[in-house]
């Protein structure tokens, strides 16, 4: 996986006081591959997803947030933005490359929450990357300091 | 139907996940060999069954695993969440193979009501008939019942491709908001009853449409993605095929709040 982002750190955090809620907001990050394509040109779609085909990334389509291209990261109920200038033509194309590299890079928020909200063994990364981490096989429900169980339970 | 259940060695205790059996363990009993396994489940609770599914695929590295016995169980092999392949020598009851992200399974049976329900993504292929709500809220990957399919099929469905060999009941694509559905037989009444997108494929006869479904020409996209999927799976293409989409005389989104409108992406 790589380098973990410290969700902690708030300091580069740069709401945009909108209605919409992207992946920017909610991590207070941008990443390299919003801004250069060559980071997500060697990214194999075909290899990323179960089945024959696309699978699931047939439903991922490019489309706008704020007015700026983005594509959906349903693990995240978030937009990611795309700020580099996409081919015509190849913009579905681009649009799930980036999606498949946000996943596979462990930066989607979902992904992030999944150390510690998991509550059943499941890959780190999902799907889309052999050899992901297990996580969610030792959950232990969150209890409030100084809470006591109520008396019949 | 024969449904075995294990004592729990705590009786009474809680478990805030809602599991039957909080306190039950993976049995251990599959024959492991590489990366493939077979299971017997004969004597198994669905709950271990499950776990015994969990502990080969995130424990022992397996990548392939035959169920047998499965003596159409509910609730079998639910919640997998990475790429695998599972191939279940039997029928399954309800709510067989949902929320899956990833795996690739084959039922070699039939399946009760909501089998891959909220499917994110994956493969899930039926050989004989499915139950009502088949493929309810699906959300990605294909589902593929060659056989015949009961009613509400999609219901909700936000994504995911459904094929079906034989007929589908009545409402199929009931409130459906994203995906395809490719239907080889005939649909029952209210086809794609107030459903607010995504496309409904029928090569047989219609009973009737439901609110705010209406008939659209094929275009060559439609016949690709057809195709496609038919070459797939290896089913014969009826030449028949029409296409039936919302009408959008009820279509509200402009007001929607912008979290209401990520629901159906």
């Amino acid at each position: 996986m790589s380098e973990r982002v410290d969700i902690s750190d708030i300091s580069g955090r740069k709401l945009s006081g909108g209605k919409s809620i992207d992946t920017e907001e909610l991590t207070g990050k941008t990443f390299p591959y919003q801004f250069d394509p060559s980071l997500v040109e060697d990214i194999d779609l075909y290899a990323s997803t179960p089945g024959e085909d696309l699978n699931w990334l047939e439903d991922i389509e490019l489309m706008t947030e704020d007015g700026i291209p983005a594509v959906f990261d349903r693990y995240t109920n978030a937009f990611l933005k795309i700020h580099f200038e996409i081919p015509e033509g190849r913009e579905n194309e681009y649009a799930r490359k980036v999606l498949i590299k946000h996943l596979q890079s462990g930066n989607s928020y979902g992904v992030w929450l999944k150390h510690k909200h998991a509550k059943f063994p499941q890959p780190e990364l999902g799907s889309w990357l052999a050899e992901s981490e297990t996580v969610g096989q030792n959950w232990q429900p969150p209890q409030l300091d100084g809470w006591q169980k109520p008396t019949g339970h | 139907m024969e449904q075995v259940m294990q004592a729990p060695t705590k009786p009474g205790r809680y478990d805030i996940r809602g599991l039957a059996e909080p306190d039950a363990e993976a049995p251990r009993t599959a024959v492991i060999s590489g990366t493939t396994a077979e299971l017997d489940a004969a004597d198994l609770s669905t709950r271990r069954i499950n776990l015994e599914l969990r502990r080969l695929l995130h424990e022992e590295g397996v990548t392939d695993i035959t169920l047998h016995n499965p003596k159409a169980r509910h609730s079998i092999a639910v919640g997998l969440l990475l790429r695998c392949r599972i191939t279940i020598e039997g029928s399954l009851g309800y709510f067989g193979c949902g929320l899956a992200d990833g795996a690739e399974i084959h039922v070699k049976g039939r399946v009760g009501w909501s089998v891959a329900e909220n499917m994110m993504s994956g493969v899930v292929v039926i050989d004989k008939n499915a139950g009502s709500l088949t493929g309810a809220a699906l959300r990605g990957g294909d589902l593929v019942v060659r056989g015949h399919v009961g009613a509400r099929t999609g219901i909700d469905q936000k994504g995911g491709t459904i094929i079906v060999g034989g007929n589908a009941g009545s409402m199929t694509g009931f409130m459906m908001q994203r995906g395809r559905q490719i239907i080889c037989g005939d649909a029952g009444p209210g086809l794609g009853d107030s459903m607010y997108d995504g496309v409904l494929y029928v090569a047989g006869k219609v009973a009737s449409l439901g609110v705010d479904c209406v008939e659209e020409e094929m275009t060559d996209a439609d016949n690709e993605l057809i195709d496609r999927k038919f070459g797939i799976y290896r089913l014969d293409r009826p030449d028949t095929f029409r296409k039936f989409v919302c009408g959008k005389q009820l279509y509200n989104y402009d007001t929607l709040e912008p979290s209401e409108r990520k629901l159906v992406l």
